[in-house]
């Protein structure tokens, strides 16, 4: 008796793989636990790599991601469109969380730690052209924070990455805390131009 | 912002963008921020430029995949919560869909012609505070509108073609230099039809443009625009 019943969810399944996440958000409002899930696939792995980054510990990693999924599930209606994509919003939460738990567990003391020896595992089935696109874009991404000068990309990866303030940076690195600040907004800005740069753009 | 600007802007206001953005700022001073925000345009159009920057950084982190576990385990909460919410439904969750798909695109025409209604009343002399400019679509029979009411934006689409597969539309805003990218990301309904809120459409913004991306978006467009819709 169920095989009509799996059948049939793999048809809504496949309806809902076509639908934009705002619109799928408006399903989640319904509790609609099969649109919750086709989120859930498209942005799971890019939310649990930056846990993972920020939190250094899989099973902190987990639960910063589950907790911020659940979070996203519960309370999803207080997401405005007007603010951003559901992705940026779902990564802004993730964020939040992993910072949050790693000031709980204390486990920044060495702030930044080097990726060295990190692999970017993707199954080779999910390197589709979308896929390799992305994985493109996102070495661009670390190609840009990693041109900068130290002293930029340090800061702000010790505000991102590293969960400490800026009054925690300054200290830490014995700096003034007008030339952190300094520092972070120059490299944010050095980091769109490089990324935005007009004579590049496809018209 | 122009060297005038920033002289005239507080010392101590422009500094806290980028802290802002990177969320290190301590939690009362990202609350001050944020009061300050709703005053001061300068600090408005710094946060979205920054932000874009801030929006990308996730992407910076070596790219693993999530363990198989983890997902059983939130999509176990999930239907737990679902099943001990809802009353037995009435019909599977897959007839609902359809269903709703075509009043979601209803709502959107319906919206679209509101909107056009408001946009004849305003260039009609009502303003109002109300701006509606029709933008150039570069697809047959489709038609899209941005309304400007301040500092608020949105852009509403009808028919036009699904975003070839694998790609999603993308909103940027384009002032003296190339197009920047916004996190508007949206895909039109089964009739082509959709309504965005276009973010940190402030002063010196000429051209709003739609173009197709990879899902998740481009810092750069990869594709001509479909839609334009000139401000100046």
């Amino acid at each position: 008796m169920f095989k009509p019943l799996r059948s049939s969810s793999e048809r809504s399944a496949a309806r809902l793989r076509v639908l934009a996440d705002e619109e799928l958000m408006q399903l989640v409002y319904r509790r609609n636990a099969d649109a919750f899930e086709v989120i859930y696939d498209r942005h799971a792995d890019t939310a649990y790599s930056l846990a993972y980054r920020i939190c250094r510990q899989r099973p902190l990693a987990e639960d910063v991601v589950q907790e911020a999924f659940l979070s996203l599930w519960r309370s999803g209606a207080r997401y405005d469109r007007n603010r951003g994509s559901v992705r940026t919003w779902t990564l802004g939460i993730v964020h939040n969380r992993a910072i949050d738990a790693l000031r709980r567990r204390a486990v920044r003391e060495r702030g930044v730690v080097s990726d060295e020896g990190l692999e970017e595992r993707l199954p080779a089935s999910e390197r589709t052209d979308v896929e390799f696109a992305r994985r493109d874009e996102a070495r661009e991404i670390r190609d840009a924070l990693e041109q900068l000068p130290e002293e930029q990309s340090r800061v702000i990866e010790l505000a991102y990455f590293g969960g400490l303030t800026h009054v925690e940076i300054a200290s830490k690195l014995d700096t003034p805390i007008g030339t952190v600040k300094g520092r972070m907004r120059l490299g944010l800005a050095k980091m769109r131009m490089t990324l935005g740069d007009p004579a590049e753009v496809v018209q | 912002m122009s060297q005038d600007e920033r002289n005239q802007h507080p010392e101590t206001c422009g500094s806290n963008a980028a802290p802002y953005v990177l969320g290190a700022l301590t939690q009362h001073e990202s609350e001050a921020f944020r009061r300050h925000l709703d005053t001061c345009t300068i600090c408005r159009e710094e946060v979205a430029a920054l932000q874009v920057v801030a929006s990308a950084l996730p992407a910076a982190a070596p790219q693993i995949t999530a363990p198989r576990d983890l997902k059983r385990r939130v999509m176990g909460a999930v239907h737990e919560d679902a099943l001990a919410e809802a009353p037995p439904p009435r019909r599977p969750a897959a007839h609902r869909v359809p269903r709703w798909r075509p009043a979601l695109g209803a709502l959107a025409v319906a919206c679209a012609f509101a909107l056009l209604l408001t946009g004849v009343f305003a260039s009609g002399g009502g303003g109002g505070g109300t701006r509606v400019v029709r933008a150039e679509v570069r697809a047959p029979g489709a038609t899209a509108l941005l309304r400007l009411q301040g500092a608020q934006a949105q852009l509403t689409i009808s028919r036009l073609p699904q975003a070839p597969r694998g790609r999603v539309y993308q909103v940027w805003l384009k002032r003296s230099g190339g197009p920047q990218p916004t996190d508007a990301l949206f895909t039109v309904s089964s009739r082509g039809g959709a309504t965005v809120g276009v973010p940190g459409v402030g002063r010196g913004v000429r051209e709003v443009m739609v173009t197709s991306e990879p899902l998740g978006g481009s810092l750069r467009p990869t594709r001509a625009p479909v839609i334009v819709a000139r401000l100046g």
